[in-house]
């Protein structure tokens, strides 16, 4: 055994761990065009709209082993669900609070209830924090497992609503606020060559940080039960 | 003229300034540093940002590779047991 103590990465983390990489460098170093306003903090683009991709991916790995759960009971599904919602929140908070300090330097403000976008996103992951509580509520694994496999899909089916098409037809800061087109029209095409390399490298980031809780949490088990 | 120090309120609040300035305007003795320092002094001072969100990228890459590993010894571990027992 001591041979092999430590094994080696699987080359996607490497990927992840070089594109990562590029993206920081790139947000910070390539030339933007000047906003009024928004200036330099228009980089924000780069690593805060990423945090909120990376929540919905790991919310939707979540809700497809909640229903894989349903259909064959299994606890390892239950142990999947409960790892991607953790990881999920965890990056649903970073988004929140980088939101919070790019709104103080150009809305002016830390936060603001006028701003429809920003409380349904904290709501939403106040729905996903209570599928938590519901789940330390019971003693019972199996029982456990199954309602907060139907909670979960409960709590999924809230998120487009709360993030994509309420804040779209109300008055927003945000951009794509009342119909208006959020991003095609109005980017500037250089930001792309950052955004999407650093969607992809935040997700995947996001996968890797689930991949690990999730071991965690199974060695955990078999260890209790053990 | 004699000048009372409770007349310059400044020089009361900001004794710190008229000592150390020379030493803080680490602009002032670029010339004679070497191509690093003054690689970073470039474009008003981006790449000093570029640093420190690299260290804590890397920082905190280190320690999740880490945990990563630690997790796969014990996944090894638990299971070279579970043969045993079999």
């Amino acid at each position: 055994m001591k041979t092999k103590k430590f094994r080696i990465l699987k080359i996607w983390k490497y990927v992840v761990a070089v594109c990562m990489t590029l993206v920081i460098t790139g947000g910070i170093l390539i030339n933007i065009p000047k906003i009024p306003i928004l200036e330099e903090t228009a980089r924000n683009i780069f690593f805060h709209v990423p945090m909120w991709m990376s929540m919905f991916s790991m919310f939707a790995i979540s809700f497809y082993f909640s229903i894989s759960y349903l259909n064959t009971p299994d606890l390892k599904k239950d142990i999947k669900a409960e790892s991607a919602a953790k990881v999920g929140i965890v990056f649903g908070v970073c988004g929140l609070l980088t939101g919070s300090l790019w709104a103080r330097f150009t809305w002016g403000t830390w936060w603001t209830f006028a701003e429809p976008k920003m409380n349904l996103a904290a709501l939403a992951v106040m729905i996903y924090y209570a599928y938590f509580v519901l789940r330390s509520a019971f003693d019972d694994e199996e029982k456990r497992a199954k309602l907060s496999a139907v909670y979960n899909i409960f709590a999924v089916t809230t998120i487009p609503f709360l993030l994509y098409i309420v804040p779209r037809q109300l008055e927003s800061l945000h951009p794509g606020a009342e119909g208006n087109p959020a991003f095609s029209e109005i980017t500037a095409p250089e930001l792309r060559y950052i955004l999407y390399p650093a969607f992809i490298g935040f997700i995947a980031l996001a996968c890797w940080i689930y991949n690990v809780v999730y071991r965690y949490k199974m060695v955990q088990h078999q260890l209790e039960n053990s | 003229m004699k000048i009372r120090l409770q007349d310059v309120p400044q020089a009361t609040v900001d004794t710190l300034t008229s000592t150390y300035s020379e030493k803080w305007d680490g602009v002032e003795q670029i010339e004679q540093t070497n191509a690093f320092i003054h690689f970073m002094y470039s474009n008003d001072l981006i790449f000093v940002v570029l640093g420190v969100t690299l260290i804590i990228w890397f920082v905190l890459l280190f320690f999740l590779i880490r945990v990563d590993k630690k997790v796969s010894s014990l996944e090894s571990k638990i299971n070279s047991d579970e043969n045993y027992e079999a």
